[in-house]
């Protein structure tokens, strides 16, 4: 059903995911952070990732609700289009494990799979209109320069047909992935590769 | 936890320059549930009774990253968090110049470099580089603290910046 695709290696295969240093065994965890692992994801008590942010067990709340609201809040930016930005920013910071999840998940909700092939390729010309062009342009370029961005490249956006709160959800989609790149990449390692 | 939010004083909203009514204050917090997450996040990770990692620490983590990530308006904010933590000057004027070469305590170091490799090039922090934390004296919450911060940062910069721009698009050039 779901046609693999590799490139530069980025897979859209499911992968796995191991912590470099010591996790909160689930049988010694406390009850605030099995409450939170409870919050933050369904699988969140099976996940070496989760049972390791749970050694901080107040930053993770705040984290997974951040998370949550941004890629699952109803109306706004379709949903889809928040998966490509993330997509496309963790193959521009390199995260094989993220760009992995969030290809199959652009897929699911597009049911289409043209435009990750182009994103695995190469970013830069990735896109097949002209509005998932602008939404690829200004993910990797807040990703890469977030020193320098200007209300221009936020018009591009605006003529390519989004709104403003489509605009905001964009922003937020690239920014949440700023974060979760930098856990997955450097507390650990995908596995299954 | 009963952490709660207050609007007021809410560090991005600030730090963007969005002013309650304009366009983009009510864009924002019509995704308020994101905007309360952000500040609570801000909030636990510059808990000043968080273990293992000090806040002078934390505050100079995050002045690097913003140094590093040309993003001095919030530069600004971490700069005047550590003066009124009252830690040495010259130290808060070394690390917003980038200059982490010429710091001594090698805990700080360690911690310093680590947050450079995330914020620049997040792809070399490999296993060697995160194992480097534990060397230099971390325990493992005091790392899971240091990673989140560091990351919350990149996200807080970036949306910080975003937010600056779509107010400025929606204000009238003559205004």
């Amino acid at each position: 059903m779901t046609r693999l695709i590799e490139a530069h290696g980025f897979t859209n295969r499911v992968l796995g995911w191991d912590a470099w240093l010591d996790i909160v065994p689930l049988a010694n965890a406390t009850p605030e952070q099995i409450a939170v692992l409870e919050e933050s994801h369904p699988k969140a008590k099976e996940s070496d990732y989760y049972l390791f942010l749970v050694h901080q067990p107040e930053i993770l709340r705040q984290r997974s609700a951040a998370f949550n609201a941004i890629m699952y809040a109803p109306g706004g930016l379709p949903r889809a289009e928040r998966e490509l930005a993330s997509t496309v920013v963790s193959r521009v910071n390199g995260c094989v494990y993220c760009a992995s999840v969030h290809a199959q998940r652009f897929e699911q909700l597009a049911k289409r799979d043209d435009v990750i092939e182009q994103v695995f390729n190469d970013p830069v010309t990735a896109g097949i209109s002209e509005r998932e062009k602008a939404i690829v342009q200004f993910s990797i370029d807040l990703t890469l320069e977030p020193g320098v961005v200007e209300p221009r490249q936020l018009r591009v956006l605006r003529e390519a047909g989004l709104s403003d709160d489509e605009i905001l959800d964009l922003i937020h989609s690239i920014a949440i992935f700023a974060w979760a790149n930098r856990l997955m990449l450097n507390l650990g390692e995908p596995t299954g590769l | 936890m009963t952490a709660t939010y207050d609007p007021t004083t809410d560090i991005v909203d600030r730090v963007a320059g969005l002013i309650p009514g304009s366009s983009a204050y009510v864009t924002r917090h019509r995704r308020d549930k994101v905007a309360v997450a952000t500040q609570l996040s801000y909030e636990a990770l510059f808990d000043p009774h968080l273990a293992d990692l000090t806040l002078t620490e934390r505050l100079l983590v995050a002045l690097h990253a913003c140094t590093l990530s040309n993003a001095p308006a919030l530069g600004a904010h971490y700069s005047a968090q550590l003066a009124a933590a009252g830690v040495n000057i010259e130290l808060i004027d070394q690390v917003s110049q980038g200059a982490i070469g010429l710091i001594g305590d090698p805990r700080l170091l360690a911690i310093l470099t680590f947050t450079g490799t995330l914020i620049e090039k997040p792809v070399d922090g490999g296993e060697a580089a995160l194992k480097r934390l534990p060397a230099a004296g971390l325990t493992t919450p005091a790392v899971v603290a240091l990673a989140q911060l560091i990351a919350f940062l990149s996200y807080q910069i970036r949306l910080q910046a975003g937010l600056r721009a779509l107010q400025a698009l929606n204000v009238p050039e003559s205004a």
